[in-house]
């Protein structure tokens, strides 16, 4: 289970950026887990059907944020929680004004982008672009074929463009 | 290609999803259209702004996650003597699999895993309740966390900490459970184990597991001496599409001379026409004199041109 447990925390701190739902996203899946291990009949393998439970407690709560328009911008460091917006403006701090001021649009944007994307679409972009996952292992979780993934991604990265604009 | 069409395979280009027909058709049509050069390197500096916003939990978040849901398992835990369902396959496959990884067997083998890092040491010689009478320290292969410390007026203390105990084992490569617990160690945070279950692996890449692992380190490895290992794996699969594209990928992204000199020798390997595309657009990029010449001597010894026209 340490061999995954890392990366599904990762996953759900990433797609949720917040480390409380990301705390609920990794309990709720290593007990759902815990508690089926019986009905895992082994025609895929763990990683896929453990990522199947946790994108599908993502998917619920990514759903639910569509619905209630709001997302944290604290997350879980070394040093405790911080919010993610005033710690890139001090990161930011000593470099060049307007290189910091373009950034902080960039990320804003960035933000935006990821926002207006469907929960599907999220979850896809964000297991290829961070998690590198393959497209075919993406499609197997989601239990979709592996041209549904790329199509989802390319939808991803197309309205991310999109939105992005001038930016990048 | 129309610049409609490559516009649908840039964003997949990016992340090495296309197949290398495509791929070459595409980056034929990037070698003649400024415009779409151009889109390309967007798509780059869009990933490069998206790899800033990655988060990475703390080591206290994915401890706290750990302690809950032991927390959580603990309060539902019943009698080992009443187990039943689930509860019993699991029980059952903790037993097992401390009696001996050689021993594990699927479908058991492969619950043990998964029982393994939590579960062993918490329901080994723990009253129910998950309360110990220990009257000895922890001994010297268990690695404790202290959460909490409660004495009370009779002198006596109530200490709760969490336990990582470390097991030896040793088996036969071939064992299903060895190999899990090597591709277990491939994402270990220290490099030098990741790079010894790498070189321990290389000979299994057969399996589609190990194989996968092996891309995934070529890909994704921060250390060097562990991206060269999972080439040094992939020798054997050099012909097989998805290791080729992985490859290719790699030539033109990874940062170390030498493992692009190691991806340069296995790709010639097996000649196709995507991977003269790849070498001759590496020339136009590479810095490194080494990399550059090797490349240089491949393409000559397959008869193509070193630049585009």
């Amino acid at each position: 289970m340490r061999t995954y447990d890392r990366s599904v925390l990762r996953l759900a701190l990433n797609l949720l950026r917040s480390p409380e739902d990301a705390r609920d996203v990794y309990q709720e899946a290593f007990l759902r887990v815990y508690r089926n291990l019986h009905t895992f009949r082994f025609d895929c393998s763990f990683q896929t059907w453990l990522y199947r439970i946790v994108t599908n407690i993502c998917l619920d709560l990514l759903r639910k944020r569509k619905v209630r328009k709001e997302e944290s911008t604290v997350v879980e460091t070394s040093e405790g929680p911080v919010d993610r917006i005033e710690s890139f403006e001090e990161d930011s701090a000593h470099s060049d004004p307007e290189r910091t001021m373009w950034n902080r649009e960039l990320q804003g944007k960035i933000e935006k982008a990821l926002e207006e994307l469907t929960p599907r679409e999220r979850l896809v972009f964000e297991m290829r672009h961070y998690q590198g996952m393959r497209l075919r292992n993406i499609g197997e979780i989601l239990g979709t074929s592996e041209e549904a993934a790329k199509n989802c991604l390319f939808r991803a990265t197309r309205k991310m463009r999109a939105e992005l604009g001038d930016f990048v | 290609m129309t610049c409609d069409a490559a516009a649908k395979l840039i964003p997949l280009y990016g992340y090495g999803d296309l197949p290398p027909d495509e791929e070459d058709r595409l980056e034929q049509h990037l070698d003649e259209c400024a415009g779409c050069a151009r889109e390309v390197r967007r798509q780059r500096s869009l990933a490069a702004a998206l790899d800033e916003r990655s988060l990475q939990p703390s080591a206290a978040l994915l401890e706290d996650c750990r302690a809950e849901l032991m927390a959580a398992v603990r309060q539902g835990e019943p009698r080992a003597g009443r187990a039943h369902g689930s509860w019993a396959l699991l029980w059952q496959a903790v037993n097992e699999s401390l009696t001996g990884l050689g021993r594990v067997r699927q479908p058991v083998g492969a619950v043990a895993l998964v029982a393994i890092g939590f579960f062993a040491s918490h329901f080994a010689g723990i009253v129910p309740g998950g309360v110990s009478t220990l009257s000895m320290a922890p001994s010297d292969n268990v690695f404790s966390t202290v959460r909490s410390v409660d004495p009370d007026s009779a002198g006596h203390v109530r200490i709760a900490f969490d336990e990582t105990r470390r097991r030896v084992v040793s088996g036969n490569m071939d064992d299903q459970a060895i190999q899990r617990l090597l591709l277990a160690a491939t994402r270990e945070d220290n490099a030098s184990v990741r790079v010894e279950s790498v070189d321990a692996l290389k000979n299994h890449a057969a399996s589609s597991e190990v194989r996968d692992a092996l891309l995934n380190a070529l890909s994704h490895d921060p250390n060097a001496g562990v991206r060269l290992k999972a080439v040094e794996g992939l020798k054997a699969l050099a012909g097989d599409p998805d290791v080729r594209r992985t490859l290719a990928q790699s030539l033109l992204t990874d940062d170390n001379p030498a493992v692009r000199m190691q991806v340069v020798d296995l790709l010639v390997t097996h000649r196709d026409d995507a991977v003269v595309g790849v070498l001759q657009g590496l020339m136009q990029r590479e810095d490194n004199t080494y990399v550059r010449l090797k490349c240089e001597q491949a393409l000559k010894e397959m008869n193509a041109s070193i630049g585009t026209f």
